[in-house]
């Protein structure tokens, strides 16, 4: 690996990448009715036939025997505190509700850290008006008081919800590092595509990198290629997906520039989508189309354009 | 010297393209339960466990492997959780080889499972690229497999009818699979005038997204007869990659899986595969994936799978039929699916494949693959 100066600035410019994910989870049975009676204010567990087992909120396989056969109990308000900590969001702690056999995380609320003690009694306090959420239950408060509750049969159990909508916005940061921090910058800036030499100076790897990917050898000085190149592979994309960045039909295209030894993937376009097949084929030449914007990404280059070789 | 592993029990869910319900844990104990059963054992006969699962951005669920223990009855057993995209089955399994053939445990339980309803899919499957390079122009698999696909054209005939064809063979098969959920014969037409989603590749060269889960017992010579008389050996098992952007990268015939097959082949005294398989199970899951396989397994040289296809020797009563379960255009739960692969090819061989069977298959071999074209591997089974 190449030496890394004392002077190396690390606290560079990152690429912010977000990733915003739908989805419609299934929690399956136990969970699925756990939620659909939590908001009228009923805690439901599994109580295990073969083992006793005692799961509070309820849950389609026992932790403890494995065992998938249960019927669903009411649990009562109350339980123990048996762990707690103090987060930036407040309190939370695993309560044993009373005539359960695990634990249940939740927040403690109206509680002081200081005053919170293992072992104490808690009692449940309700969210008005949430629904379908484990959050209809606001969280349990300190209850010294609170008599000792027991499990019993769930009557009239709810239609458990069978979907439920979510969703995940991932924030990352992504170092550049020296190879792909010169090559934005130069597109950016000088709007050169630049390589680096393999170990036997034989065309360019692009992106450039620290060690050629067949030798295993450190890869050799920078060199620019060209912004005309071909067609190595191409389809015409009419599928419609989330997350897509422009509307189909639009061409999906392989290319290796005049001078790499590698592919960029980009998008042909300037021509009748309609003809696209015939048009675009392993092969076929093409040249980068720049943007006005600079934003020191693949994105600098609208699309690659076609090279009329007759008009030469 | 490495031990001899046998399949002795498979199980898999009868896949959907969703189920609402169970959970993913639900859909993990329905496959492990009949994996068992068929196996003539019970949790406690187990000693290690592999969980195989897709990328976690496909059902948001991280290290599920930590939620399914319970479902599995896992809890105090040694457990890892697998994972290499498409070819996430296959791999899992070949952990839990190891673990046998190195003499490091008796039984091994693999599960594999997707539950691909509850995500966005394409979108996951993007973020397998490079941020800063090609993500921003990513279409899940589909655009770089049907890209290379349209270069196979050109230089190897792999055509759009030729194609067509293998969407035809194994969406008939898939009609006679139990676990299929995609039962519908199609006709070459009616593929070639699918609507293009990333031309060449059309609505009917791609596999059902499924909810499925499969799962099998693996285990030593010495324990095997107590689970069946007939079991699936493994001959030879193995998963390789090639560089990602490197110079000289072809993505014409698989480089992987044809350095797969050349290693296995030989530890598994495979000299002609065509003539010496009685049956062969590949991941396709695009239907131009299978001509490519054909070429890469050495079904065919390099330029003649269409003139396989074509021949009919692929098909079930073929001489070398690919895919008799239908692949995964019966269905698609894209972390099992290896494994499902392997288990059709290990029912063939242990006789027990019933509407599907191939008579006096005795020899099977098995594709799988993940992350887009980089990472392939099979398994030769035997009666």
């Amino acid at each position: 690996m190449l030496p890394i100066p004392d002077t190396f600035k690390v606290d560079m410019p990152a690429l912010a990448s977000d990733l915003r994910m739908p989805y419609t989870l299934t929690p399956g049975r136990a969970t699925g009715t756990f939620l659909a009676e939590i908001g009228s204010h009923r805690i439901v567990g599994s109580k295990f036939k073969k083992s006793g087992t005692v799961v509070v909120p309820a849950q389609d396989f026992c932790p403890l025997s494995g065992e998938a056969e249960y019927d669903f109990v009411e649990a009562p308000p109350t339980g123990t505190l048996t762990a707690f900590t103090e987060t930036s969001d407040g309190l939370i702690g695993l309560v044993r509700i009373d005539g359960s056999d695990v634990d249940f995380p939740h927040r403690i609320v109206g509680a002081a850290y200081a005053k919170l003690a293992v072992g104490q009694r808690v009692e449940a306090v309700w969210a008005e008006g949430v629904k379908d959420s484990v959050l209809a239950l606001a969280g349990f408060r300190p209850a010294p008081n609170a008599p000792v509750g027991a499990v019993r049969p769930l009557e009239n159990p709810a239609k458990p919800l069978e979907v439920i909508p979510y969703s995940m916005t991932l924030h990352y940061e992504h170092a550049f590092g020296p190879y792909y921090g010169r090559l934005f910058d130069e597109i950016k800036t000088n709007r050169r595509i630049m390589g680096v030499r393999t170990s036997d100076g034989e065309g360019a790897l692009v992106p450039p990198r620290e060690l050629d990917d067949i030798s295993h050898r450190p890869t050799g000085t920078w060199v620019e290629v060209k912004q005309t190149g071909t067609v190595r592979a191409m389809s015409v994309i009419h599928l419609e997906f989330l997350g897509q960045k422009q509307p189909p039909p639009y061409v999906y295209a392989e290319i290796m520039l005049d001078g790499a030894l590698t592919r960029l993937i980009h998008n042909v376009a300037g021509f009748d989508m309609s003809r696209a097949k015939e048009l675009v084929k392993p092969g076929t030449r093409v040249r980068a189309v720049w943007r006005e914007e600079r934003t020191g990404s693949l994105d600098d280059i609208s699309h690659f354009e076609i090279i009329d070789e007759g008009a030469k | 010297m490495a031990r001899s592993v046998a399949i002795v029990g498979v199980g898999q869910t009868h896949h959907s393209r969703r189920r609402t319900d169970v959970s993913q844990a639900g859909l993990v104990r329905e496959a492990v339960d009949r994996a068992l059963l068929d196996a003539k054992l019970t949790i406690e006969d187990i000693d290690s466990v592999v969980v195989a699962t897709g990328p976690v951005l496909f059902a948001a669920v991280n290290q599920p492997e930590k939620w399914v223990v319970d479902a599995i009855g896992a809890s105090q057993k040694p457990l890892v959780r697998i994972t290499s995209g498409g070819g996430t089955g296959l791999a899992g399994a070949l952990a839990g080889y190891y673990q046998i053939a190195g003499g490091l445990a008796e039984r091994v339980l693999v599960v594999a499972y997707d539950k691909l309803s509850e995500g966005a899919l394409q979108y996951s499957i993007s973020t397998l690229y490079d941020p800063f390079w090609g993500r921003e122009f990513a279409v899940g698999i589909m655009g770089f497999s049907a890209a290379y696909w349209r270069a196979r054209m050109d230089i190897l005939g792999h055509t759009e009818e030729a194609a067509a064809m293998v969407a035809v063979k194994n969406r008939r098969n898939a009609m006679q699979n139990p676990y299929a959920h995609v039962k519908k014969a199609v006709t070459v037409e009616d593929v070639l005038n699918s609507r293009p989603l990333a031309w060449p590749i059309k609505l009917l060269d791609v596999p059902p997204i499924s909810d499925g889960a499969a799962a099998v017992v693996l285990s030593s010579e010495q324990q095997a007869a107590r689970s069946t008389d007939r079991p699936a050996w493994i001959r030879g098992m193995g998963y390789f990659c090639e560089a990602d952007n490197a110079a000289a990268r072809s993505l014409l015939v698989s480089e992987p899986l044809a350095l797969a097959a050349r290693r296995i082949y030989r530890s598994a005294g495979i000299t002609n595969p065509r003539r010496q398989f009685d049956v062969v199970e590949v991941q396709e899951p695009y239907t131009c994936f299978e001509l490519s396989y054909y070429e890469s397994l050495g079904l065919c040289a390099p330029g003649e799978a269409a003139e396989l296809i074509r021949s009919g020797a692929t098909q079930a009563d073929g001489d070398i039929p690919v895919n008799p379960s239908g692949g995964c255009a019966g269905a698609n739960p894209i972390g099992a699916a290896g494994l499902i692969r392997l288990i059709e090819g290990a029912a063939q061989v242990m006789g027990k494949a019933a509407g599907i069977q191939i008579p006096n298959a005795k020899l099977a071999l098995v594709q799988s693959g993940g992350g887009w074209a980089n990472l392939r591997g099979i398994a030769v089974l035997e009666a």
